[in-house]
């Protein structure tokens, strides 16, 4: 049963894919792929209570697994790709080009959290990062397509590390499997692990945002369409959670790396909280908050890895899971006030509550996720450096929900047109829906409830709200950062690359005259003689 | 190496599979361009079969099919000898010409009431005695006799170029015909030494007899820089562009995916069936140099054309680099040589397809909107939806994304680099598929970006089908089973690992 759901999460994808090469086939097909996440849904929830399943198709080298991790993140994905995708395809009927990187892109999104082996889990990978790019840079905005480059420039980047990380890793399995689970065992004992590990941190950290690679989310989530930014922030970003979820070797202590990641981690995360405090679009915002939360991720995970702590994968699928919920109903919210114009007192309280989830208010499922972490954070330096970065996210939402409220009116009126009408209507809905669902997931929601957690949770938030009001009514001025920051300076240095080209040319030019062509050949016969007599 | 028998069963395929081309072509001189283009489009699918015959005679014998000419055994005789890379090499060989061929019907056509169309004939027999040159070399057991496969490919190749007799068309084919003569004589001149030295040329005989003579290595050097230049590997790169960019679209598809690659089948022959005996890391070392300039280089140059049938030559010039990974990753006995040779072939295979796909595709647009400027692209992909796909997985394999063979080469390249401890041909592999992306970008996001392309002449489905299918099988590609690799093994020496 799970073996054919496992199956179907990816062919469902693929048949819709199909279709769309079928001229007559394709707009009902775009139209329908809302269904096409159902059965990933479906293998999520059986998978949550099961164990861990493998499928094998020895022929076709491909091999499929679920685990709890990844049962979790692959439910809540899907269910975000249904509704998004339901919601705008009913409320518009988005062009073939938008609808097909869509379909591609939610085939990825889904695909990683079931790819076993490692081919499929690059193909997927590289489904869920390269056509996304379709969503949003197609435009005759400079600024989209700017941000359209860069968005890509990092992902093939991150791609090449990542096939290099899994030739390593693949060239580390002695028996010459490619299955994951086969060379993460063997990876401890490879000779390449450092530099495994090296690709493996910076090509799957390009996609959550890790400094110095963080640039380019903030503009790829002010460029994107609300919708796009909400399953991108959500669900997308999530590839890079499993891929370090499946490719830090969790059961075996590594101190060094594993603290050298955590480091990592919280300079992350207090450092989008400093760049997104100087922000004041809501968009850039929340990117700058989904940087930091995932600086969080990686410093959990490093921790677990520094420990040889096995659950940290299981914790911070929980915590990338109610992520994954907020901050796509968070793009939402934007969408829903825009186009409410003054937001009544109750939808400020569900906003609120939504934006501070991500700090851990009590009630919330932050606080669950808060408490998902806590194995890793639980004491000395690690803790302290948590609960700070709770109060920083705190400060950093409450900015958000600031200028949320501020909006300018041609930024309202983008925001109103490009989420759908039923999911403004549904938005209460969905804020709740993001609210409570961790609570049916969460391993010991009662312990949440304690008055000792409530309190544990409350006091970082009250810090947090406290010092961004009182920040805003000190009127003193953030410094102008420029939305992506570092990415101005790789901008700078790409540009020096590309003034490097007419050297090349002229260098080309030079090649290729004769007589230089014919003393080419007299060295190259040359330098074979040579090579030879060594 | 065990003496070779004189003639297997299934040895006469391989004669039929030369003379079949050969003959296609001595009488479509004699009847004219109108029976010309019959006889070519005719023999293409029985070319086909026979490749794949010969392909099934060679999995079922699990050894080197074989024949030697009229009964005599090397070294008296001549000897044609197909092993498993040599019947991928046919098939990849008779699907292309096939390819082109039909796409070259619509432009070399000899129209009605007219008696003879001097392009038409050119091409129609051109492009067989390529095919037969093509088949020759991948079959020859004899290095004299690979010489003259070469020469043969090289006039068949060089008038394809200058087809429409246009003066840029022609200094580029001159240019081509001079630098390739330049490496026959190189070649031909380390021919000459060998045979000095062991009184023979045939490939499995040369084997048993070479020694680490300086002679020896001076004959090869000769012999690998005439193969380099035929091959146009950077520097030697200096005919490939104007060439490639200025022949029809059915031309450059076979040119650039298949006659460059005659020449470097050779460069294999050499040193995987001539010299494996014999300390090569420090030449290969030296080839896998020169293909990462290549790689590099290429790329650069690709990126910054504005042509984008210039932009795809230079991309060949980049993509001929990574063949050349395959010396130092394929070289000797190792455990991991199985995974660079494998790679090398898949690059072979998937760059053919890809290329050949990309040129008919680029051909299609240069007639559809009446340039091929990428500048002018906007909204090319609306208009064009088929080609542009065609564009897109063919650009696919060459930056090695999955699902394409160009994924698989990369794949099993990098894995070969880390298991044999070479991680610095990594770099070249890498950077080179970042570059691609670059290249690939440039096409591809203006064509697909909003606006309205002026569509002159909309370009026949059949034609842009063609073009498409040659790309599907480049990412078909990806999914070959180990039986394949398996396959591409048979006869070469050292294979599996036994011992030298």
């Amino acid at each position: 049963m799970i073996a054919a759901l496992l199956v179907a999460t990816l062919a469902a994808p693929a048949i819709f894919l199909a279709a769309c090469f079928v001229g007559k086939w394709r707009e009902r097909a775009l139209a329908w792929q809302f269904l096409a996440p159902a059965p990933g849904l479906a293998a999520g929830i059986f998978g949550l209570s099961h164990a861990p399943v493998a499928v094998d198709f020895p022929g076709l080298g491909l091999s499929l697994t679920l685990d709890p991790p990844g049962a979790l993140l692959l439910a809540f994905a899907a269910l975000l790709w249904m509704a998004v995708t339901a919601a705008l395809w009913r409320d518009r009927a988005p062009g073939a080009r938008f609808g097909i990187s869509w379909l591609l892109t939610m085939f990825g999104g889904l695909g990683v959290f079931v790819a076993g082996d490692l081919v499929s889990f690059y193909l997927v990978y590289a489904l869920v990062s390269l056509p996304a790019y379709g969503l949003f840079a197609f435009s005759e905005d400079p600024e989209k397509r700017r941000a359209g480059a860069i968005y890509l420039a990092f992902a093939l980047l991150g791609e090449a590390l990542l096939l290099l990380a899994f030739a390593l890793l693949a060239a580390g399995e002695p028996h010459g499997s490619a299955r994951i689970a086969d060379v993460m065992a063997a990876l401890p004992a490879s000779p390449w692990r450092d530099a495994a590990l090296a690709l493996i941190v910076a090509g799957f950290g390009m996609k959550i945002g890790l400094i110095p690679f963080n640039g380019w989310m903030p503009l790829n989530y002010a460029a994107a369409p609300i919708p796009a930014a909400a399953v991108l922030s959500g669900a997308g970003v999530k590839a890079g959670v499993i891929g370090l979820i499946r490719f830090l070797p969790l059961g075996v202590p590594m101190e060094g790396w594993g603290e050298a990641l955590a480091a990592l981690g919280f300079l992350t995360a207090f450092y989008g909280v400093a760049i997104g405090l100087a922000q004041r679009t809501p968009k850039t915002i929340l990117a700058y908050s989904s940087i930091s939360q995932m600086g969080v991720i990686a410093a959990a995970l490093g921790l677990g890895l520094a420990r040889g702590d096995t659950g940290a994968a299981g914790d911070m699928a929980f915590y990338g899971a109610n992520h994954l919920l907020v901050k796509s109903a968070l793009f939402l919210t934007i969408g829903a006030v825009a186009s409410a114009g003054r937001l009544s007192r109750r939808s400020l309280v569900l906003a609120a509550a939504l934006a501070l989830s991500l700090a851990g208010l009590p009630l919330t499922g932050g606080a669950l996720a808060k408490l998902a972490s806590k194995a890793q954070f639980a004491s000395g330096m690690p803790a302290l450096l948590a609960t700070l970065a709770s109060i920083a996210s705190a400060m950093l939402m409450t900015h958000f929900l600031i200028h949320l409220t501020e909006m300018s009116g041609e930024a309202a009126e983008d925001a109103r047109r490009e989420t759908p009408a039923v999911l403004i209507r549904f938005w209460p809905a969905l804020a709740l829906g993001a609210l409570l669902l961790p609570w049916f997931f969460a391993d010991a929601p009662g312990e949440a409830l304690s008055l000792g957690k409530i309190w544990d949770g409350f006091w970082p938030v009250a810090v947090g709200v406290a010092a961004a009001l009182g920040w805003r009514r000190s009127g003193l001025a953030a410094p102008k950062i420029p939305a992506g920051d570092s990415i101005v300076l790789y901008e700078r240095g790409f540009a020096r690359m590309m003034a490097l080209g007419p050297v090349f040319e002229t260098a080309d030019a030079r090649l290729r005259q004769w007589p230089a062509a014919a003393a080419s050949l007299l060295l190259i016969v040359l330098a074979l003689l040579a090579a030879a007599s060594i | 190496m065990i003496a070779q028998p004189a003639t297997t069963p299934g040895g006469f395929l391989l004669v039929l599979a030369v003379l079949l081309p050969a003959a296609g072509t001595l009488f479509s001189f004699a009847l004219g361009s109108r029976a010309a283009e019959k006889i070519a489009l005719g023999l293409t699918p029985v070319g086909f079969f026979l490749a794949c015959l010969v392909a099934m005679k060679v999995a079922a014998a699990g050894a080197p099919i074989a024949y030697a000419i009229g009964g005599l055994p090397p070294p008296l005789g001549i000897a044609l000898r197909a092993d498993g890379v040599s019947a991928v090499m046919m098939v990849t060989a008779s699907i292309i010409v096939a390819a082109a061929a039909f796409y070259a019907r619509a432009k070399f056509a000899t129209p009605d009431g007219v008696e003879e169309s001097r392009g038409a004939l050119t091409f129609w027999i051109m492009i067989q005695a390529i095919w037969a040159a093509l088949n020759l070399i991948f079959v020859g057991g004899d290095l004299f006799n690979l010489y003259v496969a070469l020469e043969l490919l090289t006039f068949a190749a060089v008038p394809l170029v200058c087809i429409d007799g246009r003066p840029e068309t022609l200094a580029a084919a001159l240019r081509y015909l001079l630098f390739a003569l330049f490496g026959s004589v190189s070649y031909l001149l380390g021919v000459a030494l060998l045979y000095g030295l062991y009184g023979t040329l045939d490939i499995s005989l040369l084997a048993q007899r070479v020694g680490a003579a300086p002679m020896v290595w001076t004959a090869a050097a000769l012999m690998t820089a005439g193969l380099l230049a035929k091959t146009a590997l950077f520097p030697l790169h200096l005919w490939l562009p104007p060439a490639h960019a200025n022949a029809p679209a059915a031309a450059s598809a076979v040119l650039s995916g298949l006659v460059v690659k005659g020449s470097f089948f050779l460069a294999l022959r050499l040193w995987f069936y001539v010299l494996p005996a014999l300390p090569t890391a420090a030449p290969g070392a030296v080839l896998g140099a020169l293909g990462a300039l290549a790689v590099i280089f290429g790329s650069v140059l690709a990126l910054r054309q504005a042509r984008l049938k210039l932009l795809v030559a230079y991309s060949t010039v980049a993509q001929i680099g990574y063949l050349f990974f395959v010396f130092p990753l394929a070289a000797g006995a190792h455990v991991w040589s199985p995974l660079g040779w494998s790679g090398g072939v898949m690059q072979i295979l998937a760059h053919a397809f890809a290329k050949a796909a990309m040129f008919l595709a680029a051909g299609l647009v240069a007639e559809a909107l009446g340039h091929d400027r990428i500048a002018g692209f906007r909204g090319a992909a609306r208009a064009l939806p088929l080609t542009f796909l065609t564009l897109g997985l063919g650009g696919l394999s060459l930056m090695g994304l999955p699902p394409t063979g160009g994924f698989e080469a990369k794949w099993l390249m990098l894995r070969a680099a880390a298991a044999s401890g070479q991680w610095i041909w990594s770099l070249p592999i890498l950077g080179g598929g970042l570059l691609a992306g670059g290249y690939v970008y440039r096409i591809l996001a203006p064509a697909l970006a909003d606006g309205e392309a002026a569509i002159q002449a909309r370009p026949e489905r059949s034609r842009e089908a063609i073009a498409l299918g040659l790309a599907v099988i480049a990412l078909a590609l990806a999914f070959a089973p180990q039986g394949f690799f398996d396959f591409l093994e048979i006869g070469r020496p050292f294979a599996s690992g036994s011992a030298p």
